[in-house]
């Protein structure tokens, strides 16, 4: 894993639910920190079930606040 | 010199999604009730198109066939997704409280921000066609929204009304892009601004043919534009329907 790599964000084209490097996914099992690539391929999206290779990554920026809410759940 | 595409009719993905079987719990409604989907870009099982086009993932010409055919209620982040009602009724309900029937030239966007859930229904014989369009958003985990607009086709004969965007009595979203729409009944020429060369437009043929910068759209034709400074739509004599979104690439 190359940690000079910026975190970065992906979202389902599916519904939209969106997967960030930094944050992981506790309660599905993928600990903070965990790179994209290290998800495994077979991996669906936890709202909609759409395959993982259907995500795309994206730099868009947080709304004010955010991600604190998913944070503290 | 601009960039451009076209696209036909039937070179958009399709798809027939049954209310029974392995689509059951997608798909409401009566064993007969099924929704036709055209999409103009990758989504789903279609996956042989283009990716999107700007900040547009999802541009689908959908089709609610029989009574309570509808996308049950499923969750969405993130996504604008806006609904432009063609013909038919729809009753939308989301998780912010909405719920409307919404008939020809109404129209709704949707943002799912942080979360939220929709159901997209047809309670009538008569089919519901809309058009459905998600945007990505400019910022993740937005506040979620729902807003509704109405376009008065008679009001707005021969000229282009911009039903989502930043102008007086559009409809609001978070995103730098833009939607219209333009039926005519004349012959016209109505050339269309984007905000800058860094913005495309995709021109979408409800109904009718139109010429747009060249090239002849017919029923459910369309074609993206950018690098350009304006887009020039050409109507005839007939009746004519188009959509027109703009977004920055």
């Amino acid at each position: 894993m190359n940690d000079e790599e910026a975190l970065k964000r992906w979202i389902c084209l599916g519904c939209g639910f969106s997967y960030d490097e930094a944050l992981g996914l506790p309660e599905h099992g993928i600990r903070a920190g965990t790179r994209w690539r290290d998800v495994p391929q077979d991996w669906v999206c936890p709202d909609c079930g759409t395959p993982k290779f259907r995500f795309e990554m994206v730099e868009i920026p947080y709304a004010d606040g955010q991600p604190a809410l998913r944070a503290a759940a | 010199m601009s960039d451009t595409f076209v696209l036909r009719a039937d070179e958009r993905g399709y798809n027939k999604i049954l209310s029974t079987g392995p689509t059951a719990s997608y798909v409401g409604g009566h064993p007969d009730a099924f929704i036709t989907r055209f999409s103009s870009f990758n989504f789903g099982e279609y996956q042989d198109g283009r990716p999107g086009f700007g900040r547009v993932r999802v541009f689908g010409d959908e089709a609610f066939y029989h009574p309570g055919c509808s996308y049950n209620m499923h969750p969405h982040h993130n996504f604008i997704i806006c609904a432009f009602v063609l013909e038919g009724k729809l009753t939308h309900i989301n998780t912010l409280g909405g719920l409307n029937d919404l008939g020809p030239g109404d129209y709704y966007a949707f943002s799912a921000g942080s979360g939220g859930l929709h159901e997209e229904l047809n309670r009538y014989a008569e089919p519901m066609r809309a058009i459905y369009l998600w945007l990505l958003p400019e910022h993740l985990l937005l506040p979620p929204s729902y807003v509704s607009g109405h376009f008065d086709a008679a009001a707005g004969m021969n000229q282009i009304t911009t039903l989502i965007g930043e102008e007086p009595g559009a409809v609001p979203v978070s995103q730098d892009a833009r939607v219209s729409r333009l039926v005519s009944d004349e012959p016209g020429v109505f050339r269309y601004r984007p905000r800058s060369r860094r913005h495309g437009v995709y021109v979408f043929a409800i109904d009718g043919t139109l010429n747009c910068d060249g090239t002849t759209l017919k029923r459910r034709d369309s074609k993206g534009i950018w690098n350009t400074d304006e887009v020039v739509c050409e109507m005839g004599r007939g009746d004519a329907d188009v959509l027109i979104v703009e977004t920055v690439m």
